[in-house]
């Protein structure tokens, strides 16, 4: 028993089996968590190791290139980078994107095990940090109060961060540049020399006055008790009443030789909210949390516990990831019930049977809701590429069922009862809806293979499209066939109003099938000239070519502008934001869209995890801009950064900005940029050259931000010691360079506590008295044998410059000049930069390449073009096998050319650029154009099996096909509308995607209709004289019979 | 006696059950998807991608006097598509066990 046939006989049970499968989908639905893009873990690991101490180029000899070296046995390895600095080195490794990341993260824990024993002493163990979309903030929070402010970051913890760590899904809550307590001792060393006392004794007894200390049980009378001496302080203001010592019999209490301060931290990093003082404080989600709810979760209690804060702390969203993302769903969803309502509306248009649209439209919710099972099975979530797919899907999963009723109607008409029509008529064309849905599912199934940053998108637009393809065949060969057998009827002939569908729409369609009939008759009479035309179309199309740019991701108005802005190397913080300010006055006044400011200038010394993502330093500043939501303001994000950037380079003393309008991890990374990547040893060479081509980069009408990544060397202050005289004095570099840390950088001997937490007690010199060269040649240090000496005495401080960082790639030491597209394309700028290398005087040993998102988008080209080919051949396969015949397919694979040709008119049109988005609509494109060409050649196949004369055939089943085809594109081709016409959140990504596919599905159906039969014809009379022929070389017997 | 042999689109089927219930013809030997085509004008039911159509038979054997009534609601059924198509011939029994 066929599986029609049982559908049809056992109508419960296949509602009862539809039902189970909506219940399941939507329960799933109800449970998938949303966000915006699948869960990524792009392949790259970072080992960071310290070595306090070290500048940037001993960091780079002695711990750096060791790590590089050792890294290279690690499996699956693609690239190597890293950036030496001061202290610090940082190492990344990338993988391919298949790569089993634990295993990769194991074999580099193995290295490092193995490397730790030759890497200096006083190298801290490497740690291995390993980056995922998830461990993104995903949401921002500025906090700013006036009074409250010394005392916010323990206001936040006790009041906010806690209570909000124990909402579900959570992470971590963090913060930034919170105000610390500190209690400062700041000595004055004349003082100190006079009383003959140094700092470390002052340190000592401080930290030996500062104990709690058991000391013993003491039993009296019944009792026991415990014995204790309190010595901690606790009051801070118990310090400078402490004695330090004693001067010719007289106690020297500390504020005698000590300014003693209970306050804030000094300023290194300074946050502004809206030009008020304040901290910013970020919430991550755990992994696999639903950042929708968690968000909202947050948002809700965040409402609750304000309450309990003082008034005059605010606190004020800046960014809020979820926002996007529910903007960005809701927009696609819209665009998911326009595309239903409109391919409801075609097919009631070309049926005009209310009975027949429903059983159609029904596959539509049914074979959707399986992609819904498939993403709760798979753990994924519902994020912008799975809604777009089921985009793209929509207009498809009609076809099948249309084909089914099609001819089942056409059976119930010539009068068979509902029932059998519905048995006999699925029978006859089960087969053939099953071939085509092999073509698409050979289109889209490829999409599943692809690797990399693409991978994660395609591979979700891959089965998704296959799985609701493959359940709406499905669908139409069990659960249309019954509802046909149970709902359509035999439609007796009435007497039709004026306004009926028979005297109007029909009356229209009759006219249109006509017209195409004569069409097609006069093609077939001039085919050479047909053929000539249309290759000239499509030769011609290919001149408009070098008019689209290209691109490689699409880019996405999120509301957001985040700039880093960088001042001369060197600038003290307090300068570094008095520029911050300055231009916090500028937005506020030019800007009227920008609804939030957030700057931080400076650097936070304490290394938070956020300074991975963002270049701090005492002459940086960050600005992070919330706008107005993308409906209520005229200008784009882009004219916005763009107007910002002429406003900042009125800034003398601003050196390089760089201004960011996407999130940054985004697809591709968000970054569009080529850079030129220098590669070479010697600094002064390779800086040189880079300066250069930055020049001449510069000039370039279509660049814009051109940025050098190695940083400005900056200056240092070097103390040279003379070791013979340190000798005399018994003491060493390390003695001497401790001391004059603990007095220029500060000696912490003990904290100082107060209801739990604990401050530090920072002692060191009074600022005025170690801010300049001659300040720090007078400090004085004790030697062993208790004499005081200065240190010009046994060394010298002198100014030099360094490095800040020294950054690698492929292990050789590497500068990147940066530049972004302006109004231009990124392929093409890539050609004019290479223009500009080109004409560069190039030194010997050093090595200049173009690369960048550049090279990313290259190799997604090259990586698409492999998937064309490959989906071309499959669709080759399932048609060759099902016509079984080698010229058919290639008849229907004449109507691709035109679909590009389509693909490039629509792109010329709508100045879109060719980005891998709209790459991939071109190839989707192929399945469906392919399934209008076998729906074609397929009947006229039939017709000539029939008996009808090739020309007959052709023109017989055009008209009979013309319905179909059209329904088929125009559901598809209506289905796309609202995406490419979209303009809300995150539209930009999919837009492209949609006008592609229109744009050659409008101009490859329309020449499909007349260069397939066209192309069949002249194919076909070949083929058949050498069929009888065959035939007749067969049965020759008949003839000898004759004879004899 | 006399064999009526009924050959017909599948898709009457119900309906030659429902002439057969209705004559009270109780035998019958049933040929289900049988290929067939008209000498003159019906069209060929292969169950090929050309002619995916098939055809059922039957054969019945039955009084004489039922013969007519039975012919006549063949008729009828042909009467109301001639598209789909069916038809009967009618044997002389000459013997039976």
């Amino acid at each position: 028993m066929s599986i029609y046939k049982s559908a049809v006989n056992k109508p419960i049970t296949t509602l009862m089996v539809f039902t189970a499968i909506i219940v399941m989908g939507i329960f799933a639905l109800l449970k998938i968590p949303v966000d915006l893009y699948p869960e990524m873990n792009p392949p790259y690991i970072s080992v960071l190791t310290t070595y306090p101490g070290a500048n940037a180029a001993d960091i780079e000899t002695n711990v750096t290139k060791k790590l590089e070296d050792a890294f290279n046995s690690v499996d699956k390895l693609k690239e190597v980078t890293s950036v030496s600095s001061d202290n610090l080195s940082v190492v990344n490794l990338e993988f391919g994107w298949e790569t089993n990341l634990d295993e990769a993260t194991n074999d580099i824990r193995d290295v490092v095990d193995r490397m730790i024993d030759q890497l200096p002493e006083g190298v801290d163990r490497p740690t291995i940090y390993k980056f995922n979309t998830n461990s993104m903030p995903i949401l921002f929070y500025a906090v700013m109060a006036n009074e409250s402010y010394p005392g916010l970051a323990k206001l936040m913890d006790e009041k906010i961060i806690n209570p909000l760590n124990r909402v579900e899904g959570i992470g971590s809550v963090g913060m930034m540049g919170t105000p610390k307590r500190v209690i400062y001792v700041d000595a004055d060393p004349r003082k100190l020399d006079a009383y003959n006392l140094t700092l470390e004794q002052i340190g000592n007894v401080i930290s030996a006055e500062n104990l709690n200390l058991p000391s013993g049980n003491v039993k009296m009378g019944q009792m026991d008790y415990q014995l204790r001496i309190q010595g901690e302080f606790t009051e801070s203001s118990q310090l400078p009443e402490l004695v330090v010592g004693s001067y010719q019999g007289t106690p020297i209490l500390l504020k005698d030789v000590a300014n003693v301060r209970d306050t804030l931290k000094d300023l290194t990093f300074d946050e502004k909210i809206n030009s008020q003082t304040g901290l910013r404080m970020f919430v991550m989600k755990q992994s696999g949390a639903n950042t929708v709810q968690v968000a909202r979760d947050v948002k809700n209690k965040l409402e609750e516990l304000k309450k309990d804060l003082p008034p005059d702390v605010k606190i004020d969203m800046i960014m809020d990831s979820s926002s996007f993302i529910k903007g960005s769903i809701s927009n696609l969803s819209e665009t998911l019930m326009w595309a239903f309502l409109f391919v409801v509306l075609v097919v009631l248009f070309f049926l005009g049977r209310w009975r027949a649209t429903f059983i159609i439209i029904l596959t539509i919710p049914i074979s959707l809701i399986v992609a819904f099972i498939y993403l709760y099975i798979t753990g994924n979530s519902i994020n912008v590429i799975s809604l777009t797919s089921l985009s793209i899907a929509i207009g498809m999963v009609v076809d099948d069922a249309i084909v089914v009723l099609e001819n089942i109607s056409k059976h119930i008409d010539r009068g068979s009862s509902p029932r059998e029509a519905a048995i006999y008529a699925t029978n006859e064309v089960w087969l053939s809806v099953i071939i085509t849905t092999l073509v698409i599912v050979a289109v889209f199934f490829p999409l599943t293979l692809v690797g990399g940053m693409m991978g994660v998108m395609f591979n979700q637009l891959g089965w998704i499209v296959s799985i609701t393809i493959t359940t709406s065949t499905l669908a139409a060969i069990t659960l249309t066939p019954m509802l046909s057998s149970k709902l359509l009827v035999l439609r007796e002939k009435k007497r039709t109003g004026r306004f009926s569908y028979e005297r109007t729409i029909e009356v229209l369609l009759d006219k249109l099938d006509i017209f195409y009939v004569k069409t097609l008759k006069w093609s077939l009479s001039r085919k050479k000239l047909v053929i000539l035309i249309s290759a000239a179309m499509f030769i011609g199309s290919f001149f408009l070519v070098p008019y689209i740019g290209t691109d490689f991701m699409p880019e996405s108005d999120e509301s957001r502008i985040s700039a880093s802005i960088e001042l001369q190397t060197g600038t003290r913080v307090d300068e570094t934001v008095k520029t911050a300010r300055k231009i916090e006055e500028i937005i506020q006044k030019k800007f009227p869209e920008v609804t939030l400011v957030s700057a931080s200038a400076g650097a936070d010394d304490e290394g938070s995890m956020f300074s991975l993502f963002t270049t701090t330093g005492s002459n940086m500043i960050n600005f992070m801009l919330r706008l107005k939501d993308l409906d209520e303001r005229q200008r784009d994000v882009w004219t916005i950064a763009d107007e910002m950037r002429e406003e900042l380079a009125q800034f003398p003393e601003i050196i390089s900005t760089n201004i960011t309008t996407s999130s940054g991890f985004g697809m591709g990374g968000g970054s569009n940029t080529v850079d030129v990547e220098i590669y070479g040893y010697d600094f002064n060479t390779t800086n040189k050259l880079a300066e250069q081509i930055k020049k001449d980069l510069s000039e370039l009408s279509s660049a814009k931000d051109v940025m050098i990544s190695r940083k400005k060397d900056k200056p240092e202050l070097q103390i040279v010691l003379d070791k013979t005289k340190l000798a005399q004095h018994g003491l060493n570099s390390a003695m001497v360079s401790m001391m004059i840390r603990n007095r220029v950088s500060g000696l912490i001997p003990t904290k100082y506590k107060e209801e739990g937490d604990e401050y530090d007690i920072r002692i060191r010199l009074d600022e005025q008295y170690r801010s300049s060269v001659s300040d720090l040649e007078d400090i004085s240090l004790m030697t062993p044998m208790g004499k005081q000496i200065k240190l010009k005495e046994i060394g010298q401080v002198s100014e030099y410059w360094g490095p800040p960082s020294i950054q690698h790639k492929r292990k050789e030491r590497i500068v990147t000049v940066s530049v972004k597209p302006d109004k231009t394309s990124l392929g093409e700028l890539a050609a004019q930069i290479q223009q500009v290398i080109n004409k560069e005087n190039i030194p010997q040993d050093v090595l200049v390449q173009v690369g960048g998102a550049y090279q990313d988008q290259q190799e997604s080209f090259a990586d698409l073009g492999l998937l064309l080919v490959l989906s071309l051949l499959l669709v080759f396969i399932v048609m060759a096998s099902q016509f079984e015949s080698f010229s058919a397919p290639l008849v229907i694979m004449f109507s691709i050319p035109f679909a590009f040709t389509g693909v490039i008119l629509a792109l010329y049109l709508t100045g879109t650029t060719l980005s891998v988005i709209s790459a991939l609509g071109a190839v989707l494109l192929i399945g469906i154009v392919v399934k209008n060409g076998i729906v074609l050649v397929d009947f006229t196949n039939l017709m000539r099996d029939r008996g009808l004369s090739l020309r007959e055939a052709i023109v017989v089943s055009g008209k009979s096909r013309l319905r179909p085809v059209l329904m088929t594109a125009l559901t598809t081709i209506l289905g796309m509308v609202p995406l490419a016409l979209s303009t809300g959140e995150g539209s930009e990504m999919w837009r492209p995607m949609g006008i592609t596919v229109i744009g050659g599905l409008i101009f490859s159906t329309i020449v499909t209709m007349v260069i397939v039969p066209v192309m069949y014809s002249v194919f076909a009379r070949t083929g058949e004289r050498n069929k009888i022929m065959h035939l007749r070389k067969k049965f020759k017997f008949l003839e000898n019979h004759h004879k004899a | 006696m006399k064999a009526v042999f009924i050959a017909f689109n599948q898709a009457h089927t119900e309906r030659v059950e429902f002439i057969l219930d209705q004559l009270q013809i109780k035998g019958f030997t049933w040929w289900e998807d049988v290929q067939g085509r008209g000498t003159q004008t019906g069209e060929p039911r292969r169950g090929t991608h050309t002619w995916p159509e098939m055809n059922s038979a039957l054969m019945t054997i039955i009084p004489d006097e039922l013969v007519n009534p039975l012919l006549e609601s063949i008729r009828k059924l042909d009467e109301i598509n001639k598209e789909v198509g069916v038809r009967a011939f009618v044997w002389e029994i000459v013997q039976e066990y």
